[in-house]
């Protein structure tokens, strides 16, 4: 379904990704595990088009992104929460959602996509009405979450859900998540919580300064030593 | 009765006021200078149960009919009648919308008792000026009842004071359009309207009357009130990019000088170019907006204060552009030629400079002809016409996707831009569609005034039209046009007019004493300390109301953050769900 080829991408001066390769197939969940700064963000930006590749190829669906605009990337079907939750502080989670379905002109179909939401995320349903920036940080990512839903993404791309959030709750995420999985969005999850992050997806990258130093079966590298010693804090 | 107390503080007072004008100007009789106090008294003894909030209402209109006739009472017949008239709608509608009662008869009389605090507060300021204020300023009071004919002869015919006459004209016009608006807007409720007609109605009414008030009663408002519309429009532009978008725009006079410019160069014997006005204020305001992309589309990274200080030096680089583009000697060799072919234009006078373009060609309609710049009244439809189309436009505007990107970039560029909102495009948008409404303004402007000079579009006029929106409600356009009507008629009506008043209280003050009246004008002049004054609300709004007078529910929301109860109750919530957390 999306194919990053040897993709490098750049800040500036500053050679962020090094010749990226992976493949993410249909229906499933693959998570991209590593310590902080080691590119995680940056492949996400790279897919969302925020930071395009200098060279390599982003391929969704048999088609090139390369040069796609970031506002685009949400029609072609790819739509993320960002690092950081970034919720419209000021509105209400209805006019989040609402914000989240931009691309989109169904009313009935958002108005039952909306309904799909508040099943998932029945606390949502119960502040509806209130603004963005008063729920507490749980239900900010449930609106992130959400809000990338309302475009009807085939590939939804989560940074971080579980940043800043108790335990409980990021139990409960996680179970949101795969969820989601189960009713036929592909996802690509980028995660420190590794162990959180291997428990649910199918398959794993782990990156290391800008490179993908292994991949496979999201078991298999729960399993790995070196996995084990580096990400999941186990000797 | 639980108002007991209430009555008869009120009727104290009024009692105190009308005993007031007895010590003080025993030739006016017993009965007349009572009548202020007794008057106020009455009313309250005839209210019932919402007695409070017709006080507040009739309080509020009442202001409004009083600062009127105080500054406009001078000479000028019919005042009463006009102030009472327009502070008897204004203490209607608020009653109305205080108590919204299903029955017309029952809103009738609530318009009633609201329209008649609002007149006994009118002819108290009426008494007030004939026989306080102008005396103190040299104006017989005489010489003021004398003005009014009418009332005069009245007067003679029933037998009374043409003082107190005066007074129930306010009184009866105020109570009579009180009624009649409290009547009407309940009856607008029942039709099958949508909820903001008969609302709308109610503000239209006085607005397309004024003109005709203004003929009858010679008050020679419509100089004063256009130029205060033509600043609302343009705040009402500097809305959508301030207020909408969020995008600070310190240099939005430039483009109202475009516009104005454009206006002046096409349209006027300067160039030879003699275009319709109908045309130019749509070519105008098209320059404008093309403007408003020429400037947006550089700043398109810049945000907040980056931006601010570009479309600072944009405003600046504009007006010296038109000086410098001419006002050289005539007779200059450059010909401006269009595909090898002279169009006309021998010399590079573009501008006239300091001088600026003088004259511009007035608008012209079949029946009308050209409009007469001493016949405000076609000038005046025209601008409201523009205007309505303006608040219509935008209002839509606002509601429509374009709008909701513009209030998702105004919230978060970066979320804005994950939600598939095509950012460079919405604030490229805002800017030429905020520039769009300047250039109709300065086409407008130019026309009106037929003479536009650099001086008129200077870093002042940007900073004013941003203090409208921002005292008014940023991103509220009601909140805006109230801010402007205040701003603005502070500054042209009466503030100015105060000062005369002032000037003239001094000096008929300083003849008395005998002394020189040398020097006392400019002592009391208060033009002078306007912008002072000026700076002086804004402050203790900021302070104050930071949101503006009538804020966006939003931006309210986001200044106001403890208001937000709900907000514990969603901390409180987590908890619950997560025992750590609660401890």
């Amino acid at each position: 379904m999306l194919q990053l080829q040897n993709v490098h991408t750049y800040y500036g001066n500053i050679h962020a990704l090094k010749g990226i390769s992976l493949e993410i197939n249909q229906g499933e969940i693959v998570t991209l595990i590593g310590s902080n700064g080691a590119g995680k963000s940056t492949t996400l930006r790279t897919i969302s088009g925020i930071t395009p590749p200098r060279t390599g190829q982003v391929l969704f669906e048999g088609k090139s992104l390369n040069s796609v605009p970031a506002h685009k990337i949400v029609s072609q079907g790819i739509s993320q929460s960002p690092e950081g939750r970034r919720i419209f502080a000021n509105l209400t989670v209805r006019e989040n959602l609402e914000m989240g379905a931009f691309t989109r002109n169904d009313k009935a179909e958002i108005a039952s996509d909306m309904d799909r939401v508040f099943d998932l995320f029945p606390r949502l349903k119960e502040r509806v009405a209130q603004r963005g920036g008063t729920l507490s940080g749980g239900e900010q990512q449930m609106l992130a979450i959400g809000r990338a839903l309302m475009s009807r993404p085939r590939l939804l791309l989560l940074d971080e859900p579980s940043m800043g959030l108790a335990p409980v709750l990021v139990d409960l995420i996680f179970e949101i998540i795969q969820n989601i999985n189960s009713q036929g969005t592909t996802i690509l999850v980028v995660e420190q919580n590794a162990l959180m992050a291997l428990g649910i997806a199918h398959r794993a990258y782990v990156l290391q300064t800008g490179a993908i130093v292994k991949a496979g079966d999201a078991a298999t590298l729960r399993e790995d030593e070196d996995v084990q010693k580096a990400y999941l804090g186990m000797e | 009765m639980p108002n007991t107390k209430r009555y008869l503080i009120t009727g104290g007072v009024g009692f105190a006021v009308g005993t007031f004008f007895l010590w003080n100007y025993p030739n006016l009789g017993l009965g007349s200078a009572l009548l202020g106090g007794l008057v106020i008294a009455a009313l309250c003894l005839l209210y019932s149960a919402p007695l409070a909030d017709m006080i507040k209402a009739g309080l509020i209109a009442g202001m409004f009919g009083a600062v009127m006739t105080i500054v406009y009472g001078t000479h000028k017949p019919g005042v009463a009648i006009i102030a009472g008239m327009v502070s008897g709608l204004g203490a209607g509608l608020l009653a109305f919308q205080r108590s919204p009662q299903a029955n017309p008869k029952k809103a009738a009389i609530l318009g009633a008792e609201a329209g008649a605090i609002a007149g006994a507060w009118t002819g108290l300021s009426l008494f007030v000026m004939a026989f306080v204020i102008a005396p103190a300023a040299g104006i017989d009071a005489g010489d003021f009842a004398e003005h009014l004919s009418e009332t005069v002869i009245l007067a003679d015919v029933l037998g009374l004071g043409s003082d107190i006459l005066i007074l129930l004209f306010a009184f009866a016009f105020s109570t009579l359009s009180g009624a009649i608006l409290g009547a009407a807007s309940c009856a607008a409720r029942s039709l099958p309207l949508r909820p903001n007609i008969p609302l709308l109605a109610v503000i239209a009414l006085p607005v397309l009357l004024i003109p005709l008030i203004d003929r009858a009663g010679n008050l020679l408002l419509l100089d004063a009130l256009i130029p205060i519309y033509i600043f609302i429009l343009l705040a009402l532009g500097l809305n959508i990019v301030v207020g909408y978008a969020g995008l600070l725009d310190l240099g939005y006079a430039a483009f109202f000088a475009i516009g104005a410019y454009t206006t002046a160069m096409l349209s006027s014997p300067h160039l030879g170019i003699n275009l319709s006005f109908w045309l130019v204020i749509w070519v105008a305001a098209a320059v404008a907006a093309i403007a408003g992309l020429t400037l947006g589309a550089p700043t398109l990274p810049l945000r907040g204060d980056y931006l601010a200080i570009v479309t600072l030096g944009f405003g600046e680089i504009v007006p010296i552009l038109f000086r410098s583009l001419g006002g050289g000697p005539p007779g200059g060799t450059l010909t401006l030629r269009f595909f090898g072919m002279p169009i006309g234009i021998e010399q590079v006078d573009l501008t006239g400079g300091n001088k600026g373009i003088n004259p511009i060609s007035p608008p012209h309609l079949p029946l009308i002809g050209d409009f007469d710049p001493s016949n405000k009244i076609p000038w005046y439809y025209l601008l409201i016409l523009i205007m309505g189309l303006a608040i219509f436009f935008i209002n839509r505007l606002r509601d429509s996707r374009q709008g909701r990107a513009w209030m998702a970039m105004r919230e978060d560029e970066l979320a804005a831009d994950a939600m598939g909102i095509n950012v460079v495009r919405t604030k490229l948008l805002a800017f030429s569609m905020g520039a769009m409404f300047s250039g109709f303004g300065g086409a407008f402007y130019g026309a009106f005034i037929g003479a536009i000079f650099p001086s008129s579009f200077d870093f002042s006029v940007s900073i004013i039209l941003l203090c409208m929106v921002i005292l008014g409600g940023l991103g509220n356009m009601t909140g805006v046009i109230v801010g402007g009507l205040l701003i603005q008629g502070a500054d042209k009506m009466f503030i100015p007019k105060g000062a005369e008043l002032f000037r003239r209280i001094a000096e008929t003050k300083a003849r008395a004493e005998g002394s020189s009246t040398v020097g006392v004008s400019a002592l009391q002049d208060l033009t002078q300390q306007r912008l002072l004054l000026f700076g002086i609300v804004l402050v203790v709004m900021m302070l104050v109301r930071p949101e503006g007078l009538l804020p966006n529910e939003r931006r309210k929301a986001e200044l106001h953050p403890d208001d937000d109860t709900i907000n514990s109750n969603s901390v409180a919530a987590e908890a619950e769900a997560d025992p750590s957390l609660a401890a």
